[in-house]
């Protein structure tokens, strides 16, 4: 009896070691998932600030343009006579 | 997202503004959803937490407990990524519109450049129609003549204190030109041609026919002074000695005579048909005064008979 209970308790032991390793298994591609998806968005963010300083720039120069046209624009208006043949 | 492209695609009537706005409003319904997952993890977290320790059933709990987790990391997975693709699908949209402005300010630019150069076109003609500018500096331009032809008549007096134009002197044909320095010098250099080419000979006869123009040139002179007793009336106290003596020193009375004459300056020029004895005695003179003293006795012979 004794020998019995001591070849099941050695199968749950087995058992429990088993599901153990199975259970860190799961973890362990649960978490290498989870890396990979911090990794995706670290490199997501560094794209996106470059898109984003490039737009700003030409945004910048692009306003700049407007207001030297604005400027010509005006000083031409200002004198009509000019166009007048 | 499939349903939402649909709903874009079907919306293909609205403006440009209009499907900006439904990226843009997409975009920020899905980063809020990706937003909310967070306390819904948590609270799941906590009640997973809970039931294992209260339930007796607990490998049926762990079991729960993977299958959720799983659909949870799926779950956030598929919302980033929907979030990511709407931020970059923006991002393009809004680089694609500040591209079609710079063509736009471009555009504008050049019209305006185009008006510049026009109007500064329009400006240099009315000004170089308007304006009259000299070509020549005014010191080659009459006071009065601008612009008009000047003609120059031969009989004009010319005023070297004018200034005048840059034009050359037309004398008509046929009509006497007008005295002037030119005119003189041109004559005397004729002259002078003429007379000299009697006398002169060219180097390769001159050696042969030496002694042949010097006779012709005695008789010349012969001729000529006979013409000049005949025509001078002698004294009528000169006797045949004299007149002989005369004779001898007829060459140097003939020069001296004729070197008395008046030179009148224009003299020569009024009759082109004139003796010519100047030149030709003043280059013969040399010549004569060698042979007149062999052929005197001849002369003596002559002028007796």
């Amino acid at each position: 009896m004794a020998r019995a209970g001591g070849i099941t308790n050695a199968v749950n032991v087995g058992i429990a070691v088993q599901a153990d390793w199975e259970n860190r298994e799961f973890i362990s591609h649960i978490s290498i998932n989870v890396r990979k998806l911090f990794d995706f968005l670290v490199q997501f963010e560094a794209t996106t600030k470059s898109k984003l300083a490039t737009l700003n720039e030409k945004l910048d120069i692009l306003e700049r343009r407007l207001e030297l046209l604005e400027i010509q624009v005006s000083t031409t208006t200002a004198n009509p006579a000019l166009f007048n043949v | 997202m499939e349903v939402e492209q649909l709903k874009l695609e079907n919306s293909s009537a609205m403006t440009f503004d209009e499907v900006s706005m439904e990226r843009s409003k997409s975009f920020v319904m899905a980063l809020q959803e990706l937003k909310n997952l967070r306390p819904q993890l948590y609270s799941a977290a906590e009640y997973c937490e809970k039931s294992y320790l209260q339930n007796e059933q607990k490998q049926m709990v762990l079991d729960n407990l993977k299958d959720y987790a799983v659909r949870a990391l799926v779950n956030a997975v598929d919302h980033l990524g929907t979030v990511a693709y709407k931020l970059t699908d923006l991002l393009e949209q809004q680089t694609l519109d500040v591209t079609t402005m710079e063509l736009k300010v471009t555009c504008l630019d050049q019209r305006l450049l185009t008006c510049k150069t026009y109007t500064e076109k329009e400006g240099l003609r009315q000004q170089q129609l308007l304006a009259i500018i000299p070509r020549h500096h005014k010191h080659y331009i009459l006071p009065n003549s601008a612009g008009k032809k000047v003609h120059f008549s031969p009989q004009v007096k010319m005023d070297p204190r004018q200034h005048l134009q840059a034009k050359p002197r037309l004398y008509p044909s046929g009509t006497p030109a007008a005295k002037t320095l030119s005119w003189h010098l041109a004559t005397e250099t004729k002259s002078t041609l003429k007379g000299t080419s009697r006398t002169f000979m060219s180097p390769e006869e001159a050696k042969g026919s030496e002694k042949a123009s010097a006779a012709f040139n005695l008789l010349d002179e012969e001729n000529t002074r006979k013409k000049s007793y005949v025509a001078r009336p002698q004294s009528p106290n000169v006797g045949p000695a004299s007149s002989l003596a005369m004779q001898t020193l007829g060459v140097t009375r003939q020069s001296a005579l004729e070197g008395s004459k008046p030179l009148t300056p224009y003299r020569s020029f009024d009759n082109p048909r004139r003796e010519i004895i100047r030149a030709p005695n003043r280059s013969r003179s040399m010549l004569s005064a060698f042979f007149v003293k062999h052929k005197a006795p001849k002369l003596k012979t002559s002028a007796v008979s």
